[in-house]
């Protein structure tokens, strides 16, 4: 494998920690719901980040199927119309898998600026579905959405590779 | 998939699986049909109730620090403004207790009319008490979600009332919960009365105010209608009772290019604050079958015979 000049050789990644934050950020999405915005449209979706993360270091991992299956169960949730989401992660993931090659090459900030584009189209796909079946269109304040989850690109960038990013032999002088 | 790390198994050499490409065709089909299925059919309720349930235990985990913080925000609020409230409420009970007492004296009175007159007796819908969990986090539609479902005994399509008027109608019931769907919704039709002139008409959920308002459609431009009117249920629609409150005229506008005037309505329930709700019965579980006609009964009845003559 070709690595890039200055990559740190990172430990495997663990699918319990996987599934673990994917579900997480799908608990987080729902406290944003029900604690804090209600049905905000500017609101970030941190479960697509979270899955378009793993969708870019873990292709083999989390892929199309987990992400459809995750899209569902976010239509469910949301009360909305079912499959949207669906389609809306199913075409975010693929895309993911498509640059996760490339992506990695390139510093987190401008890694943040190439998933823009991702969450962007996921967005407008998720908006053209709902407003196809006769949905009532929710301000333009939507439009944030995707800015705020690629901004978050970098937190999620350190907060997720923490576990990969521990030493491999812990001592004394690094426990972890 | 095995739970180990893929790093130490070589990358299987004939079985790669499908393609990426058509694992998004196969998803985005799927996802497709699903839409479809849910717009233009309405078949899919059994598998939203399916995922509902499995995702009942995860959003009641999510609820409990919202709960507490909700609750310890009640505890630690002052004494002073708690007996303000309690006296307000007072207050409000006198007055009310006032009117009950009159209502009181009027259904009895109109109960002997009805008698004297021999109408039918007025339906009285059960109702159960629900509170509101949260609103549903789809921003395309204004619906929210309250703790009672199925297993309480909530039917699709009941009713659901505030302290102050109709807030909307039960649209999805799952085992524990249930979603209403608020009268701003631009889904959401009521058929409505104007207690002033007695005139009927349709308020559907205003598609455009992003606030949550609501519109009163089709009427014609002549009709007499004024800002400051309110409008109750008519009854006519076998789901709402009649008599309830459901938003007052705010504005309208008679433009000379339509023959419908436009009216903006603005409900009287709290559609964005409410806590506590009722649960009403549908009117329309409670009202005798439809007679069946005499020669519909008959035809079938006398069609066999008639060969054995």
């Amino acid at each position: 494998m070709i690595m890039r000049q200055g990559q740190q050789l990172l430990l495997p990644a663990n699918p319990f920690f996987i599934w673990v934050t994917l579900l997480g950020a799908f608990m987080l999405s729902m406290l944003q719901n029900i604690g804090f915005w209600g049905r905000a449209a500017w609101v970030p979706d941190l479960l697509a980040l979270v899955l378009v993360f793993w969708s870019v270091h873990q292709p083999l991992r989390v892929g199309i199927g987990a992400a459809f299956v995750l899209g569902l169960c976010m239509d469910v949730h949301q009360g909305g119309l079912l499959g949207a989401n669906a389609m809306a992660y199913t075409v975010l993931s693929f895309f993911a898998i498509t640059i996760h090659r490339r992506l990695l090459w390139f510093s987190v900030p401008s890694q943040a600026l190439q998933v823009l584009p991702l969450f962007v189209a996921s967005l407008l796909i998720g908006l053209g579905a709902k407003m196809l079946a006769g949905g009532t269109f929710p301000g333009w304040s939507m439009m944030l959405a995707p800015v705020l989850q690629a901004a978050l690109w970098p937190l999620a960038s350190v907060i997720l590779l923490v576990p990969q990013r521990r030493a491999p032999d812990p001592d004394l002088n690094r426990p972890l | 998939m095995p739970l180990g790390t893929l790093d130490r198994t070589p990358p299987p050499f004939f079985r790669q699986g499908p393609s990426a490409l058509s694992k998004l065709t196969v998803c985005t089909a799927l996802a497709l049909f699903l839409m479809v299925a849910d717009t233009r059919f309405g078949v899919t309720q059994p598998l939203r109730a399916v995922i509902a349930d499995f995702l009942y235990p995860v959003q009641w985990l999510v609820l409990q620090p919202v709960n507490w913080v909700r609750g310890s925000a009640v505890y630690f609020q002052s004494l002073q403004s708690a007996s303000a409230g309690a006296e307000q409420m007072r207050i409000t009970m006198a007055q009310q207790s006032l009117k009950a007492n009159q209502v009181d004296q009027l259904m009895l009175e109109n109960t002997r009319l009805r008698q004297l007159l021999e109408l039918r007796a007025r339906i009285n819908a059960s109702t159960r008490a629900a509170q509101i969990l949260y609103d549903a986090a789809d921003p395309f539609s204004r619906k929210v979600i309250i703790d009672r479902g199925q297993v309480h005994g909530i039917v699709a399509g009941s009713p659901v009332i505030d302290g102050y008027g109709v807030l909307g109608q039960v649209t999805r019931v799952f085992g524990a919960i249930s979603e209403v769907t608020l009268i701003t919704d631009g889904d959401q039709a009521i058929p409505v009365l104007n207690t002033r002139t007695g005139v009927r008409g349709v308020a559907f959920g205003d598609l455009s105010n992003p606030v949550g308002g609501m519109e009163l459609r089709f009427t014609p431009a002549d009709t007499d209608v004024q800002a400051g009117d309110v409008l109750s249920t008519s009854g006519v629609d076998g789901v709402y009772p009649a008599g309830l409150a459901v938003a007052r005229v705010d504005k309208v506008e008679r433009r000379s290019e339509s023959v419908f005037a436009r009216i903006a309505l603005s409900p009287l329930a709290q559609v964005r604050g409410t806590m506590h709700v009722m649960v009403l019965q549908p009117v329309g579980s409670q009202i005798e079958a439809r007679p069946v006609e005499p020669s519909a009964t008959s035809v079938p009845a006398a069609a066999p015979s008639t060969p054995k003559r």
